[in-house]
């Protein structure tokens, strides 16, 4: 418990940059930016979720997106059916998420590698169908809470009303994400994940229960999705099927593993080339579509020769030039 | 060489004499003929362009018509600035573009918008920025039912009604299957108008929704077919519309059912598409008027876009609602106090005030009124699908709902009827 809350120098340095997120960032950016900007940390979120399991287990969940879909709905759900504050849908959609986290867990923890990746991928489609379906709550009566017509108003959080604020809000929220998992990495189950990351066999030889670390380590990561797609419901005041198909929760990973999934940094990455080079490729007047063609070249160079990922290649470079400028000083 | 001399002047002058008859085919703005070359004024505009359509023949539309308006000098002596974003289909995307062009821009209006998405992210923001939307192409309740937006469409639910009462009343329709898009604001809210209809002339209606992102076309052929209709209303936008009949016609179901739908399937390059099957067979309501009207409006679109705008640009409805919305636009700011051109207040207050505009384009005058609601266009045509074009089978008619209620009682306020 000693070193439980000690500060690495990239955790300040991940701090300093959170600190001039809130600080800062909202004071200087456009509307056009903040929104950018709120909606690449909500998928940061989501994607610090994704790449946790990646980098803690291995494994691959092609849901995440899905999982932010879950939810958005049920957040929007809440603030039609009760009066709660924010915070309180919030809480509990993302609590609701990660048990349906655990659920979807089960079933598909007797698969590994390829085959549990394609039962995620499953569970993402057959939830974008359900999304498609049944849509998101808008005000309606019953138990999916769709009427015809336009949508109730959405009620944002008591101190986040303007878009400034709100940004702040989910940045925050977001900070506590990364806070979350790297305070479970350095207790009882990052070591547990770490065994079974290393294999299976030992760590059940050590008296690991797999099936409950792992099924929690999927609980987190829905956890954060959850919490991720009510904040981008709190953006948008509502939600549309089309944000959450299957094919979006592939980019995510994708761009997870081309981030670098060990590192904060990476999840950084991932979220600000899925949502922010699209914005600016918009805003030069070029298709944003070619943010596609850039995510491939990404994806090629990180699987050719950053197996870290961008995070993991820069960081490693950051290190070869402190030694080296060491060596030379010495 | 004298006599050549005279020769290529008398050449010059029937040119000039030419180009000058060409450039009288248009009529746009204060139509001076010399470009205005003060600040610009800038104005916005949002078109959705993404699977499952593309919803931008009306800022293309409106596009032009800036352009001719520029190049017949301005809003005295300033040009039009016109911007457009495309919202892709996509609610982050569709706020993203109202944050760009309202909150980051001196927008005085927004002009042209056709979206299904951006109408329901952005009622609000349009709201608290105080500026007003003269849209064009509205497929949601977002753009009848909030005060600052109003179209020069009718959107489906009056297009719907249009279709559906000329077929109950012509074609002897007494169960209609509404395929509409599976979009709370848009299908179901459409479709529902129609049941209510039906079941008030003592028929009935059902509801058959497809998914926006993945339309089963033949899932929801036979799922109409299920319902025991026998009328089907094809309520979608005309590349689902035509994959629909496509569908129909290999199971040759043409005879079996009256076809009818609303005005996304009134478009020039419909007959070649559907094709001789569905010649005579196919009924669309036509939202403004369909081109053999012919009128003093339709003749001047149909020559701004053939001067100002590009040849692939749609002639369609959509098409002639951007270039409606862009001319009242147009003259609303030309009727205002010149010094309050850049004030998004003044402008707003204008555009609210805008009462009685006409056109051959509309069946009844264009308003919009200080209202939480505006729904200015609601009485169409009735077209049929025939070889080389669209047929006019009923003329300007106002469709029958209690729906309309309160926009007849704001027309009586204004003195309208």
């Amino acid at each position: 418990m000693k070193g439980l809350f000690h500060v690495t120098p990239s955790g300040w340095a991940g701090f300093a940059l959170a600190a001039f997120a809130v600080l800062v960032l909202p004071g200087i950016s456009s509307s056009y930016w903040l929104s950018v900007f709120t909606s690449a940390s909500c998928f940061l979120l989501a994607i610090a979720g994704v790449a946790f399991l990646y980098a803690r287990l291995g494994m691959v969940s092609l849901t995440q997106v899905g999982l932010m879909g879950v939810g958005g709905w049920i957040a929007l759900r809440l603030n039609y059916a009760f009066d709660f504050p924010f915070e309180v849908n919030l809480a509990l959609a993302a609590l609701s998420t990660m048990v349906f986290g655990w659920v979807l867990a089960l079933p598909a923890l007797r698969m590994r590698g390829l085959y549990l990746a394609l039962v995620t991928l499953m569970a993402a489609g057959g939830l974008e169908i359900l999304f498609a379906t049944f849509q998101f709550p808008n005000g309606g009566d019953g138990f999916w809470g769709v009427k015809t017509g336009s949508s109730d108003p959405f009620r944002r959080p008591f101190l986040a009303q303007s878009a400034e604020d709100y940004l702040r809000y989910v940045i925050i929220c977001a900070v506590l994400g990364f806070v979350f998992i790297e305070l479970h990495r350095r207790l009882q189950p990052g070591r547990a994940w770490a065994l079974i990351r290393r294999s299976e066999a030992s760590a059940m030889a050590a008296g690991v229960n797999v099936t409950l670390y792992k099924t929690w380590a999927f609980g987190i990561t829905g956890l954060l999705g959850g919490a991720a797609g009510a904040l981008l419901a709190g953006s948008l005041g509502l939600l549309d099927d089309g944000t959450f198909r299957a094919s979006e929760s592939v980019m995510i990973f994708a761009l997870a593993v081309v981030g670098g999934a060990r590192y904060w940094q990476g999840a950084l990455v991932a979220a600000i080339l899925y949502k922010v080079l699209p914005a600016l490729l918009n805003i030069w007047g070029v298709d944003a579509d070619l943010s596609y063609v850039i995510f491939g070249a990404g994806l090629l160079h990180a699987v050719i020769t950053a197996p870290d990922g961008l995070a993991g290649q820069a960081l490693q470079g950051l290190r070869s030039l402190l030694r080296g400028k060491g060596r030379r000083d010495a | 060489m004298r006599y050549g001399k005279t020769l290529r002047m008398a050449a010059a002058v029937l040119l000039a004499s030419l180009g000058t008859q060409a450039m009288a085919d248009v009529n746009c703005g204060m139509n001076t003929g010399q470009a205005a070359t003060g600040a610009p004024i800038i104005v916005g505009g949002i078109y959705g362009d993404a699977a499952p359509g593309d919803w931008s023949s009306s800022t293309d539309s409106a596009a032009a018509y800036f352009r001719c308006v520029n190049a017949n000098g301005g809003i005295n002596g300033r040009p039009i600035d016109y911007r457009v974003e495309n919202d892709q289909w996509n609610p982050e995307a569709a706020a993203q573009a109202a944050a760009l062009l309202v909150n980051d821009t001196p927008t005085v209006a927004m002009v042209g918008n056709g979206s299904f998405i951006e109408m329901a992210v952005n009622a609000n923001t349009y709201e608290q920025a105080g500026i007003m939307v003269m849209a064009s192409a509205c497929a949601i309740s977002e753009c009848f039912e909030t005060p600052n937006i109003v179209s020069t469409n009718e959107g489906p639910l009056p297009s719907n009604l249009g279709a559906a009462q000329y077929a109950q009343e012509e074609l002897g329709a007494q169960h209609i299957a509404c395929i509409g898009l599976n979009i709370p604001d848009n299908g179901i809210w459409s479709c529902q108008a129609v049941q209510d209809f039906m079941r008030s002339r003592g028929g009935d209606s059902t509801a058959v929704l497809i998914n926006p992102g993945a339309p089963d076309v033949n899932s929801a052929l036979l799922e109409a077919m299920a319902s025991g209709a026998d009328t089907i209303l094809i309520n979608q936008p005309a590349g689902i519309a035509l994959a629909i009949l496509s569908a129909a016609e290999e199971q040759d179901l043409r005879d079996q059912y009256n076809w009818i739908a609303p005005t996304p399937l009134y478009d020039l390059s419909i007959p070649a598409a559907v094709g001789e099957y569905w010649w005579g067979h196919l009924y669309v309501n036509a939202e403004l008027a369909p081109l053999q009207v012919n009128g003093p409006d339709a003749q001047n679109w149909a020559a701004v876009l053939d001067q100002y705008g590009s040849a692939d640009d749609p002639r369609d409805t959509f098409g002639q609602a951007g270039y409606l919305s862009a001319r009242f636009f147009v003259q609303a700011m030309l009727e205002m106090d010149p010094a309050q051109l850049d004030d998004r207040a003044a402008v707003s207050t204008a555009i609210r005030g805008i009462s009685g505009y006409t056109s051959d384009l509309m069946c009844g005058p264009y308003y919009v009124g200080d209202a939480d609601f505006h729904m200015p266009n609601h009485a169409g045509y009735m077209l049929k699908v025939v070889e080389g074009g669209f047929e006019i089978v009923r003329n300007c008619y106002e469709y029958d709902s209690p729906y309309f209620a309160p926009h007849i009682a704001l027309e009586t306020q204004l003195g309208l009827r």
